[in-house]
């Protein structure tokens, strides 16, 4: 066996891997941001490193952001897009607090019947997509509006608020543990859903990265005809991943029933961004293409940033947030596609100067 | 002939490896110059040291002798797009460089600029320019208002040239065509050539660089050959024959290797058409045995470009019947073709074949992952295994089981796309133009490949419009007309002149689409 290979970044030769390679700033440069991030505002916020401070505000809100950013990874893997996904949450979340509020139905019911509703609409996006043909990014567009006005028809105005039992909201809210850290005196606890949450990450990265489903999707994502010839059903895997985002999304909606026994009409659609961003800042981390613990990791690393700077500005958070969230998206990706285009040349330049034979390298240029 | 450009002592060193060794190359006005060598050979490096791209190394120098004011020649400087442009050196390169959605008209715009009137562009003066500049090279059927996607192949190739030589009256006077055919289906090669003949009565010197041995004793005057870096020698077309340009080109003789003759059995299975219709195909019915090599010649337009796209699924047919041994398959699409055991390799490598930016392994293995899937786990380090058991079986030339494989050249893209099928151990291989685009040398070992599939029992069918290639590989040909299989050519009667006449034979349907 030859020792060249194995590794998927090991393209470059070795020589020309300088430090920044070895400590894989290419590769977790969000990591080193979050790392920052602690040692910045845990020294300026006396908050930030307490457990009730930040900490556990973040690990638990940031759950359903990261659902929904699934939502938007599990069809990107094909190249399609579901603008849907911020609308659906808040239609599962307004279908089990209205049910919860109007009929004698177990709030588990609701909540099973908001998450079917969210899969019905996956189907339509399907159909629209596979079937019609429409570009993803309109039809699921346009159907976040569709969405938008189911939810409002059923909702009815006003908020709602408690409407959902206490033995619903604890079976997502419990804390699964909690106890004293010694010396402080500050509770530590987690609630249930944050590992429900947690569940569905280790779920979805072993479909994306060790089952040949997950190869298919990434190969139908990567070139649809090609993967088509070699046997994958891609229109089948792209309408399944937009049922799968549709269900994500309305699991969100569910965790925000756990969480916060509310309904209002602003829910949903405005996460759509950070959801977004998450998933392509992510793109930019461990594999240079969209993966879920990449995602995870910029869901985190913004979360982090957002709470600390809220906590030296708290007065001006409202205007940083939206600044903060889309400059880290712009400077992440703008990196990685530098980086991307610096290896790119590399690899040109390696051409000419790799002492393999010619044929090797000589590509593209003077052949495809 | 006067000479028009002259180039001495050219070198090009990278680190680690000489590109091109003291190469000299004279072109003269008003000839088609053909440049040839294999992958590596230095060829790429000479053009773009030609276009400024590349600087050379050491003392090279280069003579121009089309300026009036200098009868004598003067200094060119080698490795400098301007100067190159002034002398009025084009190029038009392999990918051709035109924008999708812009039509003809913007397209050649965007080299010159748009005509205007005062500060608006004067869109009526910018198609007419496009008109005349298409005109110039025999291409009026073009539309020059639409965008250039909509095009065919040959007419993009022209938009190309056209907006390389627009204003070649103020003095183009050497036009470098890279690899001009490489995407063009065989009769648009034809009006490629038409074109390139009236540039060469309008005095214009033509460098000419291509695979495709046969174009260049069509279409050049004179011949250089390259072979790692140095020139070989520049001669006349009409000193060499095809063994010979071959051999100077690798260095030593090939064996010219000629499929064995193989009488049918009469054993059934393999692959059995029957009453195929769909798009050009009208009515085709075919048996390949296991173990035989067919195949299927024709021009464009016959019917032979549809065939494996409807055979294999690709596109739905309207009528027939595709049997894969005993089995007939219903609901006809590629999934359903790989499940009753045949494989394909469909003709476009780029568009239908690889995922570019996907790893070798990936690629490789994208057709059957069940059999890395154990214990409910996809088991990377076998793939890399079996990876690796591939690219030592097929030589194919790349740095690793875990590279891009858009990063491999042509002929070892094509390779791993052969382990694609091969490893599915097919009763059926189809294959749709399987070396096109491929270097000499490792087309010869994808023909290996094929053989040895068909040794094995596999039933192969090869689509090609390389007439060379069918002779090379096929033990039996049959030849496609209007959408039937109208000839069929064995043994002694299968060499080229016949399958070429037998494609064009009382046929009015040429050239038609």
């Amino acid at each position: 066996m030859s020792n060249d290979t194995t590794t998927p970044d090991q393209v470059a030769p070795a020589a020309s891997r300088g430090i920044v390679n070895r400590l894989g700033f290419d590769r977790f440069s969000a990591l080193y941001v979050l790392a920052l991030f602690f040692v910045f505002f845990g020294i300026t916020e006396d908050n930030f490193l307490r457990w009730n401070g930040s900490i556990e505000f973040v690990l638990t809100e940031k759950v359903i952001v990261t659902m929904l950013a699934f939502a938007f990874l599990v069809p990107l893997t094909t190249q399609t897009f579901d603008l849907s996904i911020g609308a659906n949450m808040a239609l599962s979340l307004v279908i089990v607090t209205k049910l919860g509020l109007e009929t004698d139905l177990p709030n588990g019911v609701g909540a099973l019947i908001g998450m079917a509703a969210c899969m019905v609409i996956g189907l339509l996006n399907g159909l629209v997509v596979v079937k019609f043909g429409v570009n993803s990014f309109i039809a699921t567009l346009g159907m976040s509006q569709v969405i938008a006005a189911l939810s409002r028809l059923i909702h009815d105005g006003g908020q709602i608020a408690g409407a959902l039992s206490d033995t619903y909201v604890n079976f997502g809210k419990k804390d699964v543990f909690s106890f004293s850290w010694p010396g402080t005196g500050s509770e530590i606890s987690l609630p249930y859903y944050f590992f429900y949450g947690l569940i569905v990450v280790v779920i979805l990265w072993y479909v994306l990265e060790h089952t040949p489903l997950g190869r298919r999707m990434f190969a139908t994502g990567g070139n649809r005809e090609a993967a088509r010839l070699s046997g994958v059903a891609v229109d089948r895997l792209t309408w399944g991943s937009l049922v799968a985002s549709s269900a994500l999304a309305g699991f969100a909606g569910i965790i925000y029933s756990w969480k916060f026994n509310a309904y209002t009409s602003s829910v949903g659609p405005p996460l759509l961004f950070p959801a977004v961003a998450a998933v392509f800042f992510g793109a930019s981390q461990l594999r240079g293409r969209p993966n879920v613990w990449g995602t995870v990791i910029a869901v985190y690393t913004l979360a982090f940033g957002i709470k600390g700077i809220g906590l030296r500005y708290p007065r001006e958070i409202d205007w940083m947030q939206p600044l903060f969230e889309g400059l880290t998206l712009i400077i992440a990706v703008g990196i990685a596609s530098r980086q991307a285009i610096i290896k790119v040349r590399k690899r040109k330049g390696n051409t000419v100067t790799d002492v393999s034979p010619p044929e090797v390298n000589a590509p593209a240029a003077t052949e495809t | 002939m006067d000479t028009l450009i002259r180039i001495d002592h050219l070198t090009k060193a990278f680190p680690g490896q000489v590109a091109l060794d003291d190469v000299n190359l004279t072109i003269r006005a008003g000839s088609t110059h053909a440049l040839v060598g294999q992958n590596g050979s230095g060829k790429s490096t000479l053009i773009k040291v030609l276009c400024g791209y590349h600087q050379p190394t050491g003392e090279s120098s280069a003579t121009f002798f089309a300026d009036p004011a200098h009868p004598e020649g003067r200094p060119l400087v080698l490795g400098d797009a301007a100067t190159a442009d002034a002398a009025g050196i084009r190029f038009v390169h392999q990918d051709l460089g035109l924008v999708e959605m812009l039509s003809a008209a913007e397209n050649i715009a965007l080299g010159v600029g748009y005509v205007m009137r005062g500060r608006r562009i004067d869109w009526r003066k910018n198609s007419d320019r496009a008109r005349e500049g298409l005109a110039g090279l025999g291409f009026t059927d073009i539309n020059v208002d639409v965008p250039v996607a909509m095009l065919a192949p040959s007419q993009r190739t022209a938009v190309a040239i056209a907006r390389a030589l627009v204003g070649w009256e103020d003095g183009a006077h050497l036009l470098v065509l890279d690899e001009p055919t490489a995407s063009l289906p065989g009769d648009d090669v034809q009006r490629l050539f038409a074109a390139v003949r009236r540039l060469k009565e309008r005095g214009v010197s033509i460098l000419y660089v291509s695979h495709h041995l046969d174009e260049v004793f069509e279409i050049a005057d004179e011949v250089t050959i390259l072979r790692d870096g140095v020139r070989v020698t520049t001669t006349s077309i009409g000193d060499l024959d095809h063994e010979r340009l071959i051999e100077l080109m690798i260095g030593h003789r090939l064996e010219r290797v000629v499929q064995s003759t193989r009488e049918r059995t009469g054993a059934t299975g393999g692959l059995t058409v029957t009453g195929l219709y769909g798009g050009t195909v009208a009515g085709v019915d075919l048996h390949v045995e296991p173990g035989e090599i067919v195949g299927v010649a024709g021009i464009m337009g016959s019917g032979r470009e549809m065939l494996v796209p409807l055979i294999t699924g690709q596109i739905p047919s309207d009528d027939g019947s595709v049997v894969v041994g005993n089995t007939a398959i219903d609901n006809y699409a590629p999934d359903h073709a790989l499940a009753s055991g045949m494989a394909f390799l469909a003709a476009d490598r780029k568009t239908l074949g690889v995922i570019a930016t996907d790893s070798v392994r990936h690629n490789l293995t994208l057709a059957d992952l069940r059999r890395h899937w154990r214990r409910w786990r996809l088991r990377h380090d076998l793939e890399v295994v079996e990876t690796h058991e591939w690219v030592d079986r097929l030589s194919i030339k790349t740095a690793g089981t875990e590279i891009p494989i858009g990063a491999l050249s042509g002929g070892n893209q094509q390779k791993v796309l052969f382990g694609r099928s091969l490893r599915l151990m097919p009763s059926v291989l189809v294959l749709d133009e399987p070396t096109s685009g491929i270097d000499v040398g490792a087309k010869e070992e994808i023909h290996q490949l094929i053989d040895e599939a068909a040794r094995n029992g596999a039933a192969v069918l090869v689509a090609s419009t390389d007439t060379d290639e069918i002779v090379r590989v096929a033990h039996r040909v049959v030849v496609m007309r209007g959408g039937q299989m109208v000839d069929e050519l064995t043994g002694a009667d299968m060499d080229v002149g016949n399958i070429e006449r037998a494609q064009l034979r009382n046929d009015s349907k040429a050239g038609t689409k």
